[in-house]
């Protein structure tokens, strides 16, 4: 066996070897040359033996590379490997290729030993890589673009809303004045009559503007916003249902109250909330039987609930029911534009919490909203720390 | 963020002024290592690292800072004002070159004496100017450096093979040899290539000794004789070399002509 050291000139081995060899000088001028390499380029050893140096084959933007980067990286370290540098060859074709190289002392002198592979599907593979890499780029930054526009569309949606509810306020808070400056006139039973009904569709007007501000902070803001504070929370809910005793009259509503505590909660949201359900509940259930609203206070959590009996939800539109616009069955003249369920779970959600809801046949409906309550251990264990 | 970390900055030495080593594109401060022991001995020497290159921050690496080669001119001032002790004397190859002239016209005082390796106030040939290169070249190069994105990425250092004839190197330097983020190189390989400041080349009084090799296709012999005419203050000296990097091929004949630069200006 010939020592891998010298490739002999005369050893046919090495002269077809299954991957160009070249020797240079430190200059780069080509010293021995395989024939695997010459046929590649289409050059005869006597061409470039003595004659070339191995950046005079290069590419222009490979001998910028090959003078700013690798020929130092290959004097600092003594080899670099998979380098990749497109040839030119007798015709003037390009011949990317892979090489290795390493430093070696021969007889006193330093010469530069290179091998390098002809890397054609690999030079397609990567720029095939870099296109899909460049339109993957041109993908995000579009998407990108999308999702601004978007959230201008909601922004100023959201601005519009604002804008129109407040407009509405002002002339309903009008109506409001003048209705109680119509009590004051000493009205006549008709009168009455007819002022109690615009004073009650005024309240309707106001209560819907607030869903409608809720409903666009929920969807395209930031959310509902809540200020959590320690809540006497059976007082908050009773005061509710007492309200909501005299809107509903002639209708049975109870208030159920376990445990006891004072957990962080929304006190507002959490009146708006059993509105919401207890509207929901009196709408859809059975007129003659007891609505039952409970609140219940265990360890870290709360729970508020409204019980009626009546027909179920039909299971098909269950899974709906929270999303906005999507009313049940109903054929009552108290019609709204169905965000109040939609709210309650945003309430909820704005708390940390769930709502749940079971309907059948025996055991009537109950929505149940579930919020964590971060105050019990604090309190519990502020005082002894 | 320091200065030093930012840079990777390396001290050494004393003595009456401190040399300031900037390596070029492709490359970091380990371009230095044959050159700058030399030095350590009589002057304070410094060497770093360019934001994007070597073991520099790459946090950063501001694109739009790093645009045009005054960013890089903003950091040169702030390494010599951190570290300089006497006079600054600036080494710089290359691009790095370029970068020091325009530290100095931003500050004039700062920078006492320039020693240039390899030179080029601009790449590309335009009119009577030959710069060496044709724009078509310079986007061939970025079609080569985008075929070699692994070759840049410090993420996957190839198998470095041994060389029996080379003193062994530390593994850590082995594989951190001038590599750097290819976006980066990418970059900073159109800023350099394509920038041109020829026209603050006779601004600049600073004595400036020009270190040109007679074969150079990065920085070709006629580029050099241009900037020697057009500088107040300028000495040119053309070594024998074939190649970009005379501090690695020919470190001896470097410093032999940057002492007697050194020595003729009084430092």
């Amino acid at each position: 066996m010939e020592p891998a050291e010298q490739p002999d000139p005369m050893a046919p081995a090495a002269h077809e070897a299954a991957c160009g060899m070249v020797t240079t000088d430190t200059k780069g001028l080509v010293l021995w040359v395989n024939a695997t390499f010459c046929s590649w380029l289409g050059l005869s050893a006597e061409a470039l033996v003595g004659r070339k140096k191995l950046q005079d084959l290069l590419t222009i933007g490979g001998r910028i590379f090959h003078q700013t980067h690798w020929a130092p990286l290959l004097q600092l370290q003594g080899s670099v490997a998979e380098v990749k540098l497109d040839f030119v060859d007798a015709q003037g074709r390009l011949v990317p290729m892979v090489l290795n190289a390493l430093v070696r002392e021969r007889q006193g002198t330093r010469v530069n030993d290179l091998a390098l592979f002809v890397a054609r599907d690999r030079d397609a593979y990567e720029h095939e890589l870099l296109s899909s890499r460049a339109k993957l780029e041109e993908l995000v930054a579009r998407s990108a673009r999308q999702e601004e526009a978007a959230r201008d569309r909601a922004s100023y949606a959201e601005q519009m809303v604002g804008i129109v509810s407040h407009d509405l306020r002002n002339p309903l808070s009008a109506v409001h004045l003048g209705v109680q400056a119509l009590r004051k006139m000493a009205p006549d039973e008709g009168q009455r009559r007819v002022i109690d009904r615009i004073a009650r569709s005024t309240d309707r007007a106001h209560r819907l503007i607030s869903e409608l501000l809720d409903f666009t902070a929920a969807r395209l803001g930031s959310g509902i916003p809540v200020t959590p504070r320690p809540t006497d929370l059976h007082a908050v809910v009773g005061d509710a249902v007492a309200e909501l005793g005299v809107a509903f009259p002639g209708r049975g509503l109870r208030h159920v109250k376990q445990g006891d505590g004072q957990p962080v909660v929304d006190a507002d949201r959490i009146a708006q909330l059993v509105g919401n359900l207890v509207g929901n509940a009196m709408a859809y259930g059975d007129a003659g039987r007891d609505v039952t609203v409970t609140s219940r206070i265990e360890g870290a959590r709360v729970c508020v609930a409204v019980h009626n009996h009546g027909a179920p939800i039909p299971a098909d539109i269950l899974p709906g029911l929270f999303v906005p616009m999507v009313r049940g069955v109903t054929g009552g003249a108290d019609r709204s534009v169905g965000l109040g369920l939609y709210i309650v779970c945003e309430i909820a959600r704005a708390h940390g919490g769930t709502v749940a809801v079971t309907s059948t046949d025996a055991e009537g409906t109950e929505f149940r909203v579930t919020l964590p309550d971060p105050a019990p251990s604090r309190h519990r264990n502020a005082g002894s720390m | 963020m320091s200065v030093r970390a930012r840079h990777n900055v390396h001290e050494s030495g004393s003595g009456p002024a401190t040399l300031f080593f900037a390596h070029g594109f492709g490359c970091d401060q380990n371009m230095w290592r044959l050159l700058m022991p030399a030095y350590a001995a009589r002057y304070k020497t410094v060497a770093f690292d360019l934001v994007g290159a070597g073991q520099s921050d790459l946090r950063a690496y501001d694109p739009q800072k790093y645009s045009t080669l005054h960013g890089h001119a903003d950091d040169v001032l702030e390494v010599i004002r951190a570290f300089g002790q006497g006079p600054a004397i600036f080494v710089g190859h290359s691009v790095s070159a370029m970068i020091g002239m325009l530290a100095d016209l931003k500050e004039p005082g700062l920078i006492a004496a320039h020693a240039m390796i390899g030179p080029s106030p601009g790449y590309i040939n335009q009119g009577d100017y030959h710069g060496g290169f044709e724009r078509a070249d310079i986007d061939s190069l970025l079609g080569t450096l985008e075929g070699n994105y692994l070759g840049w990425s410090s993420n996957m250092a190839p198998a470095i093979m041994g060389s029996p004839e080379q003193p062994a190197l530390a593994e850590e330097l082995t594989n951190s040899f001038c590599r750097t983020d290819p976006e980066i190189a990418k970059q900073f390989a159109r800023v350099t290539f394509l920038s041109d400041h020829r026209a603050e080349l006779p601004r600049l009084r600073t004595p400036t000794l020009i270190l040109q090799c007679d074969d150079d296709i990065i920085a070709p012999v006629a580029v050099g004789q241009y900037m020697q005419r057009v500088m107040p203050d300028a000495t040119l000296e053309v070594i024998e070399n074939v190649g970009h990097c005379p501090h690695l091929s020919q470190p001896s004949v470097c410093a032999r002509a940057i002492d007697r630069f050194l020595a003729a200006k009084g430092f």
